[in-house]
């Protein structure tokens, strides 16, 4: 009976082949999308789990709070804290640093060196805390000696070109380190971006340097403990805040610090990268809504496969219905039938499957590379990946395959052996409900798309509210007037200042301000002269800071702080009724004059608020912008960070080696690191990058899919109205009658889509967008241009059949029958 | 009115050739109702559809109201069918997504009729073919019968100058098969040409002519009634 049934199956897909290969090809390109999406999604729930004993690793985190403020989150720490928890608590077995230093250092062996971002400095324990699969070495120790340095495979290789070059010698900004282990390459599903990890004793170690400037604000490594194997983190919480009263003594550092509240949590390793993001964070984070998002797309586009799958089988029915009438005239069951049709289903969706796992394997370095990862398609040592693609196999023939084999099999034979086409009962509205669903999809898609490029666009560009064009980073730290003067004599610069890590938003310093005797905390940003000018940025009210006047800057030893220039922002949170009214007024506030000492020693001091520049960002469009303070500062290295250079933008390459040259003639053999802000910005926007990039592919291909299957469908049920379009033929209809009558059939569908489509995705993309601080509106255009794509492609699809049948000869129609 | 000479129709597949009509020479005069008979696959179908416009001979001259539209373009081919022609076909032919009263009215909203005056004459077709009162029902609800009564509504309604009626009674039991052909009988007494192929002899008894085909030649030609 099997083979029968079997050599049934092969023979009509074989018979079939347009239809066939559609509905195989639309199921394969439906499946492989939905593999790599599937791939994506366990990629973002996996993180950190390749830790030996993950269970037992936390981070710490803290939240800071002042009083009718928005809490800051951060991912790091004051030093104090991983050496006190191992006091305080047994529960901890060990607590370890890691910090990856503001710049990075450059590093050299032999002739050879690089600025190495991904060198981080960690306490010996790190490695206790996290023994990370080690090729060479012993790593639980690696770091104890001050000069030790843990390297990657990758790195190894890139420096002594082999695997094990245990004991040889590093410069670090040209300290000597030695390689006491080697470790595999991290996967890209880990929080950490280190690839060398030097031990933190060493006395040129960011640790060794943070030491001597901690204070319970500073904020500067990331802190990790590991709890002894059975103690349990709900017994530590509790103590925590007890923890922060005894070790954050807020209130005596700063008076105006009393009514800050600090929260520490342990936050376990595996959770790290789904939290919400926070500042110091070393990638940026994963976001539940926005993965349920991607694998709700990934599940519609398989949906939108399986949609064609069940109306080209529909559609197709007819055809069957002699062999299901002579198969129910010969005895079979209703039961033997949807046996028969459902094995079908499930040939074509294996067929589809087999095809799918090719493709993904074909896509998948593409896809690796889209999203910065490196995923694999690991069926042997996931026997997850292979249930999951069966299970879903199982399911997707299932449900594709119940309907078709349902309405296949209740064909009255009587009926079909007569030759007469049996009415499926609601067999059409089925289908067009199923078609409409389909399109709904794909509009959904589309606007979710443009829009997700709008923001994208938006936030990378005039969100930001600066001029960013040809305005090049160099990281100098510090930036020095001499290395500035110099750039600016490079032809083809027009424009050159320092700024501060905190005037880039790249960190933060909140000090508070008072103002006719009312407090505020506002964020302190150091600039240089000719910042603002730099970016284009031009004053609201009063001026900017003008280099022909000395006390426009910082002056050591003076009584009063240098003027100041405030945002927008801090103008209205000061009380301002305009921009206007803030020039001239006098302002209080701490300046610390040399990061190299601790915080909160300077003493409060007057200064003038100058001028008042519009709200810019160099962050992300997440946050609000900050009420900031800008003031000219010390050319030391906290307070000047970078450099930042306007070209002209007309020769760029003889430009940049012009700058290259000056940068060598003054800085030596440090490498130089520069990019261009508009490129180094995009940092901030990789995830949204991403996550456009998915749902647009995601849209391409559930648009592939059903314009494939519509294809195939207006085939089939413009033949099935073969009779009917003979008679108004027949009747006097002409061709652009017919033409109308079959493809306004399938625009039906499309405006209905429609209805669904639009306040689905008002609603999805309203919650998304409401994630950025500053957004593009949802704009009515976009709902309408994709409902018009939508409209064109279906149309365009079912063009060419409905033109080649409305142009027939009317006799072929009516002969049909 | 409408004059074939030597007309010959060709059929080809891959590999056979069909001579469906072969020089066929005939006239008929306006008002006129012939049958046209002969076993099955002599032409006749061929030969309706060839004077239906629906179809063009593969060679020889066919004058349709003094116009030779052995070459027209389908776009003039269809408006002749639309302003001058209806048609009954054996199997009724009648769209089953519409209803009766929808049916009929197909031979009209291709000739930008009005849809008042539409409504009234459709009314009017089924009312004289008595099934007015099934107006709203779809063509399965109905028998037989009522499905070529239908037909013949939707074949009159235009006012056509020629009627073609492919079988019109093959499908239908012989009471039903009389009533049809009192339609047609009344619509060529009103002066209406009808041309009908029919394997009945009494039916084609009916006619004022009757023409006989036998592989696609016209083999006969009897005049029945004055």
């Amino acid at each position: 009976m099997f083979r029968n049934y079997f050599a049934a199956a092969l023979r009509n897909l074989a018979r079939n082949r347009l239809y066939a290969g559609v509905t195989i090809t639309g199921l394969a390109i439906g499946f492989a999308a939905a593999m790599l999406i599937a791939l994506f999604v366990r990629d973002e729930y996996s993180y950190d789990r390749f830790v030996p004993g993950n269970t037992q690793v936390y981070r710490v985190s803290e939240s800071l709070l002042n009083i009718g403020e928005r809490p800051i989150e951060s991912d790091s720490t004051p030093m104090m804290v991983a050496p006190a928890l191992k006091l305080d608590f047994p529960q901890v077995q060990f607590a370890a640093r890691l910090s990856a230093g503001n710049f990075p250092p450059s590093v050299q062996r032999g002739n050879f060196s690089a600025a190495e971002a991904n060198l981080a400095w960690a306490d010996p324990d790190f490695f206790r805390i996290m023994p990370l699969p080690t090729i060479a070495g012993d790593l639980a120790g690696a770091l104890d000696a001050p000069d030790g340095i843990v390297l990657t495979r990758s790195v190894a290789r890139k420096y002594f070109g082999r695997d094990t070059p245990i004991g040889e010698t590093l410069l670090i900004d040209k300290h000597p380190m030695r390689v006491t282990a080697v470790i595999k390459d991290l996967p890209s599903n880990t929080h950490l971006t280190a690839d060398m990890f030097a031990s933190g004793r060493s006395p040129y170690s960011a640790l060794t340097h943070y030491e001597q400037v901690d204070t319970p604000l500073n904020n500067v490594v990331a802190t990790y403990v590991r709890l002894r194997p059975r103690a349990s983190v709900s017994t530590l919480e509790p103590q925590l805040p007890a923890f922060v009263d005894r070790h954050y003594p807020l209130g005596r550092i700063n008076a105006t610090w009393a009514n800050t509240k600090v929260f520490i949590h342990l936050v376990p390793l595996t959770a790290i990268h789904l939290r919400p993001s926070t500042q110091g964070a070393f990638k940026p984070a994963g976001d539940r809504t926005v993965i349920a998002g991607i694998a709700g797309v990934g599940v519609l586009v398989v949906l939108v496969a399986a949609i064609n799958f069940i109306t080209l089988m529909t559609a197709r029915a007819g055809r069957r219905a002699v062999e299901v009438g002579v198969r129910k005239a010969a005895g079979a069951s209703r039961r033997d039938l949807v046996v028969q049709f459902m094995g079908e289903a499930f040939l074509y969706v294996v067929f589809a499957v087999v095809v799918a796992i090719a493709m993904g394997e074909l896509l998948l370095p593409a896809f690796n590379a889209l999203l910065q990862r490196r995923m694999t398609f690991d069926y042997a040592s996931d026997p997850m990946l292979a249930c999951g693609i069966a299970g879903a196999t199982v399911l997707v023939a299932l449900l594709a395959g119940a309907y078709p084999a349902l309405v296949l099999s209740s064909f009255p034979p009587a009926t079909v052996l007569k030759g007469g086409l049996p009415q499926v009962a609601g067999g059409g509205v089925v289908r067009q409900v199923l078609v409409v669903v389909q399109f709904a999809v794909l509009i959904g898609l589309v606007i979710g798309a443009v829009t997700i490029a709008r923001q994208t666009y938006y936030a990378l560009n005039q969100g930001m509210r600066l001029d960013k064009d040809q305005v090049l980073f160099i990281a100098a730290s510090p930036c020095t007037d001499r290395l500035r003067d110099a750039i600016l004599t490079v032809p083809g610069v027009r424009k050159a200042a320092c700024a501060s890590a905190m005037a880039l938003n790249m960190a933060n310093t909140i000090d508070d301000t008072i103002v006719g005797g009312r407090h505020e905390a506002l964020d302190i940003a150091p600039v240089d002269f000719g910042f603002f000018e730099v970016y284009s940025v031009r004053p609201l009210a009063g001026r900017l800071f003008e280099r022909g006047r000395p006390s426009d800057g910082f002056v050591a030893g003076s009584e009063v702080n240098p003027p100041v220039v405030i945002n927008e922002t801090a103008s209205k949170k000061l009380g301002f009724k305009s921009p206007q009214a803030a020039v001239g007024h006098s302002i209080t506030w701490h300046f610390h004059t040399d990061p190299n000492t601790a915080f909160g020693k300077d003493p409060s001091r007057p200064s003038e608020i100058i001028g008042v520049v519009p709200d810019f960002t160099f962050g992300s469009m997440r946050a609000p912008i900050e009420s900031t303070m800008f003031m000219v500062g010390p050319k030391v290295s906290y307070y000047a960070v970078a450099l930042n250079a306007k070209l002209d933008g007309r020769r760029i390459p003889e430009t940049l080696q012009g700058i290259d040259r000056v940068w060598k003639r003054i800085e030596g053999d440090a490498p130089i690191q520069r990019a261009f802000v508009a490129i180094f910005t995009l940092r901030l926007y990789i995830d949204t990058v991403v996550q456009g990039a998915l749902i647009t592919i995601a849209a391409v291909v559930a648009l592939s899919v059903a314009a494939l299957g519509l294809f195939a469908l207006s085939a089939y049920t413009t033949e099935r109205r073969t009779k009917e379009i003979g008679i108004r033929k027949a009747m006097g209809a002409d061709t652009s009658d017919i033409l109308r009558l079959l493809v306004w059939q399938f625009t039906k569908p499309v405006l209905w889509a429609n209805l669904i489509a639009w306040p689905v995705s008002y609603m999805v993309l309203g919650g998304w967008l409401g994630g950025f601080a500053y957004h593009v509106d949802l704009a009515p255009w976009t709902f309408a241009a994709a409902a018009a794509a939508a409209l064109v492609i279906a149309v365009a699809t079912v063009f060419a059949h409905a033109l080649r049948v409305a142009r027939a000869k009317p006799v072929g129609a009516l002969r049909y029958e | 009115m409408l004059k074939l000479t030597s007309v010959y129709k060709t059929y080809r597949t891959t590999d056979v050739e069909t001579l469906a009509l072969n020089e066929v020479s005939l006239e008929i005069a306006a008002g006129e109702f012939v049958a046209i008979m002969g076993p099955s696959g002599c032409g006749k179908s061929t030969l309706l559809n060839v004077l239906g416009l629906l179809d063009s001979p593969t060679s020889g001259v066919y004058e349709f109201f003094g116009e030779d539209v052995a070459g027209y373009p389908e776009k003039t081919l269809t408006r002749l069918r639309r302003d001058h022609l209806g048609f009954v076909f054996q199997s009724f032919n009648l769209i089953d997504d519409l209803t009766v009263a929808e049916n009929v009215e197909v031979a009209l909203i291709y000739r930008r009729d009005v849809g008042g005056e539409r409504k009234r004459r459709v009314a009017e077709a089924l009312e004289r073919v008595g099934i007015a009162h099934r107006a709203g029902h779809r063509p399965q609800q109905l028998s037989g019968g009522q499905q070529q009564r239908v037909a013949i509504a939707r074949a009159l309604v235009s006012r056509p100058k020629l009627i073609l009626a492919d079988e019109p009674t093959g499908n239908l039991d012989t009471a039903n098969g009389e009533a049809v052909m009192a339609l047609l009988t009344q619509a060529a007494q009103d002066g209406v040409t009808v041309v009908m192929v029919t394997h009945s002899l009494a039916h084609a008894a009916l006619a004022q002519r009757s023409i006989k085909l036998l592989d696609g030649r016209v083999v006969s030609e009897t005049l029945l009634a004055a």
